[in-house]
């Protein structure tokens, strides 16, 4: 890649990102069990139309859930891969996800009055889960292998203890189950009026991110000689990508690969800076949920199919190609 | 007035430690660390640059200790050029060298001003690297990446730059060319410069002052012509060499010593007669008893076999050991005894004669390829 190629692409994933979000968004919008047509969605938007119950009411906030999950996501995804300066960092990957899973499964089982609780439950699990990670893979600094490796640890204790507790209580479990699968299923203004705070805060702290995040990239060192305190911000960038995955976790539940995939083919397309990468991330990852949300409902119809499953079936065979395609993968 | 100033460090990492080190650094020169590998240059520097902390001890920077300063403001005052190990980011040389400006922008700003720009062009041509700016840093060759990573610590605008053997991996132009411009820098904009060095020629030619460690202690210091002597090297890195000035590079050539080693050996010869013929079963029985082998001093053993006396064959055995009471220990150790206690002499050992014989063993090896390439080293 070299500057002028680099120029091209930012330009275009500039324009094309956002377009391909409101395209998406126009689609969920549009398609359903009902088709709405084009000139209708408007007046339905603003409730001058017989379709308004329809777009308004279920559709919309759907697609505005899965907007900000999708972007939360992503986001967490691209601050995680460069705190621990590891491709495979992902929320879903090294236990960030499982951690606010597993809080959110319990406050649904244990506790189900507190329900208004969720993401601020699943926040906390994940800044927990993040600690012990970074806890045991702490020595003198932390090694990006260790962090992963500790994840994957946590990752699959957590996983058991939720599985654990899903046998225990196995008689409150069908509430939990569609939610686990991680889906989009039935959301509704209820639920983004919990989550969304959690998720706006989190993504506009990620856009002050950006610096800290472009520091760390050049290794520790060089960072610390440029004055940043590295193991303080590495804590906080942490941090951060628990309150948007514990966001994302706590109204969709385990919906894996967008924070894997999305930030990567933007750095694959247009290299680490984070001034592209991180914006362009949480518009992509938007992107990609809403569509995805949206096929997943409407192609199997009457069956709807957890968006988590889609993305996954999508998602892996497409990282494999952008894998393939890059010649000095590292 | 010292750029710089340690007092009593003490730092620990497995078997390697900085033993009280004490060392000032003069403002405005340019300074080199030299010594051999292992000896506690690069763990000076990361002290000086707070990469690591040391168990106690202090440092003094411009007057002022390490700790008072907070992190951006040191990064104002004090930087240092790392060994090139990081992977960096897909990014520009202009993009890289930008990053030097961070220190000075405040908060999360992340906006260049007209002045940080100019600062960075001026970064780019003094390290003359200007008309690649707008390449990609690593489509640079090995020696423009390096100018443009020492362009972006100048970026940095501190007042004092420590470099971590800057010129490793360059070719001689390049190496000349950063060494030029640094005492350029250095006698222009008032630089203090700090360096660790492995070129012994770099470090007298273009330095004002030199540093000497050793197993992390200070072996000697001052001006080049005065430190790099033959007692010097002897000390510090061992070698003998006789050292000239050709102005101010020095010459130093290996002086290549015969080695003589002389050392003693014990050698045991065990003559047996054997009836006619039977040579073999006694040689059978050697080969049962192995033991020998694992003793302290023992050094080899041949066996020997003459079949063609007339009235009878001959069976030798001879070892060899490094002392005599090597040898001694053998016949007294629990494997001999079992070896010969429990057994009658056989009926075909006709006689038995053991001598002792003690010599005297020179050598004189001729240069070796590893000797050959220490003299190249030097």
């Amino acid at each position: 890649m070299d500057k002028l190629q680099r120029t091209r692409r930012r330009r275009w994933l500039l324009a094309g990102c956002p377009l391909l979000l409101v395209l998406s968004m126009l689609y969920g919008l549009m398609y359903g069990s009902v088709s709405v047509p084009l000139q209708e969605i408007w007046p339905a938007l603003t409730g001058h139309s017989n379709y308004s119950t329809i777009v308004f009411d279920l559709r919309l906030p759907r697609i505005l859930i899965g907007l900000l999950v999708g972007a939360s996501l992503a986001a967490a995804g691209a601050i995680l891969q460069g705190v621990m300066r590891n491709p495979l960092a992902d929320p879903g990957i090294i236990g960030v996800s499982a951690g606010g899973g597993l809080a959110a499964v319990i406050t649904m089982v244990v506790l189900p009055q507190f329900s208004y609780l969720l993401p601020a439950a699943a926040f906390l699990g994940a800044f927990g889960a993040s600690l012990v990670v970074y806890a045991f893979a702490w020595d003198k600094g932390s090694a990006p292998v260790r962090i992963v490796l500790a994840g994957v640890a946590v990752n699959a204790m957590l996983g058991a203890v939720m599985n654990g507790i899903m046998v225990l209580y196995s008689d409150r479990v069908q509430a939990v189950l569609p939610w686990l699968s991680g889906g989009l299923n039935g959301r509704s203004w209820h639920h983004l009026s919990f989550m969304a705070p959690y998720a706006i805060v989190g993504l506009l702290l990620a856009l002050l991110a950006i610096k800290p995040a472009n520091l760390l990239l050049l290794g520790d060192d060089s960072a610390q000689l440029l004055g940043q305190k590295v193991e303080r911000q590495r804590l906080l960038l942490i941090l951060l990508s628990s309150l948007l995955a514990g966001a994302a976790v706590s109204v969709a539940g385990l919906v894996g690969f967008v924070g894997l995939v999305v930030p990567h083919a933007i750095r694959l397309l247009l290299g680490d800076d984070y001034r592209y990468l991180m914006p362009l991330s949480m518009i992509g990852g938007a992107a990609l949920v809403v569509l995805a949300d949206t096929t997943a409902r409407t192609w199997f119809d009457p069956v709807e199919l957890p968006v988590g499953i889609l993305l996954a079936v999508i998602g892996g065979p497409f990282f494999l190609i952008l894998l393939r395609k890059r010649s000095q993968w590292r | 007035m010292n750029a710089i100033q340690t007092d009593t460090l003490v730092y620990e990492a497995g078997r390697f430690r900085l033993h009280e080190l004490s060392l000032e650094i003069p403002t405005g020169q340019i300074t080199a660390i030299i010594g051999p590998n292992g000896s506690g240059k690069s763990t000076l520097l990361k002290l000086i640059t707070t990469l690591i902390a040391p168990e106690s001890g202090q440092i003094v920077v411009d007057g002022k200790a390490v700790s008072e300063y907070n992190r951006s403001q040191y990064a104002r005052t004090l930087t240092m050029l790392p060994q090139a190990k990081d992977r960096l980011p897909e990014l520009t040389v202009r993009e890289l060298v930008a990053y030097g400006r961070s220190p000075h922008l405040r908060g999360l700003r992340q906006r260049l001003s007209d002045e940080d720009e100019q600062i960075i062009d001026w970064a780019m041509r003094v390290m003359s690297i200007r008309r690649h700016e707008e390449r990609m840093f690593h489509t640079l060759s090995g020696g423009e990446q390096q100018k443009a990573r020492i362009a972006m610590a100048l970026a940095q605008k501190t007042g004092i730059l420590l470099l971590d053997e800057p010129t490793t991996y360059m070719d001689i132009a390049h190496q000349l060319e950063v060494m030029r411009t640094l005492t350029r820098l250095n006698r222009e904009a008032g630089i203090t410069i700090v360096m660790v060095l492995h070129d012994l020629q770099h470090a007298a030619a273009f330095c004002d002052h030199l540093i000497a460690m050793k197993d992390g202690e200070v072996a000697a210091s001052g001006a080049p012509k005065e430190v790099i002597q033959a007692d010097f090297l002897r000390e510090v890195y061992e070698i003998e060499a006789r050292v000239s000035f050709e102005e101010q590079y020095p010459v130093i050539i290996p002086v290549v010593q015969p080695i003589e080693e002389e050392s003693t050996m014990i050698i045991v010869t065990n003559i047996s007669q054997i009836t006619k013929g039977d040579g073999d079963k006694l040689i059978e029985r050697f080969d049962r008893i192995g033991k020998v082998e694992a003793m302290e001093g023992f050094l080899g053993l041949e066996v020997l076999l003459t079949q063609n006396l007339k009235d009878h064959d001959e069976v030798s055995v001879v070892t060899r050991w490094r002392t005599k009471e090597d040898f001694q220990n053998w016949t007294r150790s629990e494997a001999f005894k079992e070896s010969h206690a429990h057994r009658k002499t056989p009926e075909y050992i006709i006689s038995n004669k053991i001598t002792f014989q003690e010599v005297k063993v020179k050598r004189n090896p001729i240069l070796t390829e590893s000797q050959d390439l220490q003299a190249q080293a030097q």
